[in-house]
């Protein structure tokens, strides 16, 4: 037991040290962020956190649910403890955050839902785009560009679809779906699952590639799965054989926006980030006695094709970071 | 017991000829009537899907051998890519492409062979389990690799510089399965040529006659966790280059995928059994299971269910020659 004294000394002073200091009033944003691994959810956290470092008086406190629907109720729990001055949240699934939402508005915590809908409004503002709107958007610009190629709109797309029965999974496939149906001719001819992973797209595309003589487009319900067909076409000097549409359209090096610059995505289409329209809300819930927010924002996508890519470069990267 | 190991040897042999036989019978069939699943480039496409995980497995063997386990290998491996991309995107912008390629890799390979080695020092050293020692540098691995990078992927182009030139070479199709031959060569030699291939084997044989038999048990064992992690590393440059990217989410549950094939190979958990090529086949089995579904657009869902069961009748078949 004594030699263990030692090792408890040294971690209770870490504990100290990390939650000392702060004793003067500020206001406390908290933060519960469904999953930090994908590419769009770290730049909602980079770009929230350089929106509110324009508030000194304002301090934010983000946590990472790991995409586990249990760890982040417990997160959310811990922040109602808290009683922060509002809370943030991107849920995970619909059904398992619907209720702890309802216990941070019991508690009068401002509460604004981001991104993802949950099953009865639990919040005070619901700040979100329309993946419904977006795969329309997709499978119409397909059609066109198919209609371009072959002088009538047929052809063989392949869907590259991300994790089954989330939201912006059902819906960016039903949107398509639905512009497709109209055209016989155009059928969907293989529909992997990777799960919204890049290296999972390649693999998956390789063996499509493998069975199908001739494929005319790639619907990726997200960009990095896009990208990912498109490396195992080009490794297979088929990159030229069909075009590569995406969706999430981020800014940055990294960011779909990028690629289509680059020439690999035909088209990207911007999932707004929601960052910038929830911010300006919390900064007049925290600093404007009296205001009262709409109880749903609801922000429009926008199409990034080569004519316009740089400008929307310039417009969804945020400076200074990656 | 030289004749139980040939047997075993055989069965594990046969459940991977089944399953090749099922994947030929099974197969689409090209336009020129020949089966999809045995062109040259279908059946290379496998072997370069299961290279990185049989990499990983290659040193997982030696690890289980021992009696240990290493789950940091997936966070070994996420921390290579970011530091390779890192180094060939922010580093030595004046070496010349040839020697900043090899300082990226030798950087990569480094960091990641030092985390085995932490891993290593610390089973050996204290009486903490190598789960437990493990599943701490899982976790703190994936953290310095999301750390380091911001959460952010680093982005490898497709242009002339210096990173897209490291990716056009690394993410050759001879290139990944070459380093997997090349691997599993050595590290067959190893163990059933040297001395120290013995002691691994008789330290999870018996740990107990190994020690009183005067058998550097320490010294063993920091170099079991050290290749481990110096064969993720190994893993991760090429990850980074057939991705394009340096990405400090990938990798999640592949030491899952790394055991499967070392235990559908003809491992025992508990230790002192286990060969390379049990697992090389163990590995194989895995990716062309994988590979005859997706030709046959098998519902990603009960594609599911069906490795499930292969996997416990690949393993019951062996365990029958107990």
């Amino acid at each position: 037991m004594t030699r263990r004294l030692p090792i408890l000394f040294v971690l209770g002073a870490m504990l100290l040290a990390s939650c000392g200091g702060g004793a003067k009033k500020q206001l406390a944003v908290a933060f519960s962020q469904a999953n930090n691994a994908e590419p769009y959810r770290a730049m909602q956290n980079a770009f929230m956190s350089k929106l509110f470092a324009q508030y000194p008086d304002v301090k934010l406190a983000i946590a990472d649910a790991q995409q586990d629907n249990s760890r982040q109720v417990a997160q959310v729990e811990t922040f109602i403890r808290q009683k922060p001055d509002l809370l943030i949240v991107a849920p995970n699934e619909r059904a398992a955050l619907t209720a702890v939402m309802g216990q941070a508005v019991d508690a009068k915590i401002p509460v604004i839902c981001l991104e993802r809908d949950i099953l009865q409004p639990n919040y005070t503002s619901y700040v979100h785009s329309d993946n419904l709107a977006i795969g329309r958007l997709a499978g119409q610009f397909i059609v066109d560009q198919l209609t371009k190629k072959y002088g009538k709109p047929k052809g063989k797309v392949v869907a590259m679809r991300g994790l089954l029965g989330v939201e912006g999974e059902i819906n960016r496939d039903r949107g398509a779906r639905e512009v497709f149906d109209k055209y016989p001719e155009i059928r969907i001819v293989a529909e992997p699952v990777a799960d919204w992973i890049q290296a999972k797209a390649k693999d998956r595309m390789t063996e499509v590639l493998r069975t199908e003589a001739r494929i005319d487009a790639v619907y990726g319900h997200n960009d990095p799965m896009a990208i990912g067909a498109y490396l195992a076409a080009r490794e297979l000097g088929r990159d030229k054989e069909m075009i590569f549409v995406g969706v999430d359209g981020l800014g940055g090096p990294a960011g779909g926006i990028r690629k289509v610059m680059d020439g690999i995505l035909a088209a990207t289409f911007v999932y707004p980030l929601c960052v910038d329209k929830t911010v300006e809300i919390a900064d007049k819930i925290l600093h404007q006695p009296g205001f009262k927010p709409e109880k749903e924002y609801l922000l429009e996508s926008a199409m990034v094709t080569p004519e316009n890519a740089a400008r929307m470069y310039e417009k969804f990267t945020v400076p200074g970071m990656n | 017991m030289l004749v139980i190991g040939m047997l075993r040897k055989a069965q594990s042999g046969a459940a991977l000829l089944g399953i090749v036989g099922l994947a030929i019978l099974i197969s689409p069939t090209a336009a020129d009537g020949s089966r999809i699943f045995l062109q040259v480039g279908n059946l290379t496409d496998i072997l370069r899907q299961v290279s990185l995980i049989g990499i990983i497995s290659l040193a997982m063997t030696f690890v289980i051998l021992t009696g240990g386990i290493d789950l940091s290998v997936g966070s070994i491996l996420a921390l290579s890519t970011a530091v390779a991309a890192m180094g060939l995107t922010r580093a030595w912008q004046n070496a010349p492409y040839a020697r900043h390629i090899l300082l990226a890799i030798a950087l990569a390979v480094a960091a990641s062979a030092l985390a085995g080695a932490l891993n290593g020092a610390i089973v050996a050293t204290t009486r903490i389990q190598p789960f437990i020692v493990t599943l701490a540098s899982m976790i703190g691995v994936r953290g310095l690799a999301k750390w380091l990078t911001d959460n952010q992927n680093i982005d490898i182009g497709f242009g002339r510089d210096v990173a897209a030139e490291f990716a056009a070479v690394f993410r050759e199709k001879a290139i990944a399965i070459g380093a997997y031959a090349v691997c599993a060569a050595l590290f067959w030699a190893v163990l059933a040529r040297t001395v120290f291939g013995r002691y691994v084997r008789a330290i999870g044989d018996n740990e107990k006659a190994a020690e009183y038999a005067g058998l550097p048990i320490g010294r063993t064992k920091i170099w079991v966790y050290t290749l481990s992690g110096l064969l993720s590393g190994v893993a991760g440059v090429l990850y980074a280059a057939e991705n394009h990217q340096g990405n400090p989410n990938a990798g999640v549950a592949y030491e899952l995928d790394a055991i499967a094939g070392v235990v559908i190979g003809g491992a025992r958990l508990s230790g002192g059994r286990g060969s390379i090529s049990g697992t090389i086949v163990g590995t194989l089995i895995m990716g062309i299971l994988t590979n005859m579904l997706r030709l046959n657009n098998v519902d990603s869902n009960v594609e599911m269910m069906i490795k499930a069961v292969i996997i416990v009748l690949a393993v019951a078949v062996q365990r029958n020659s107990d």
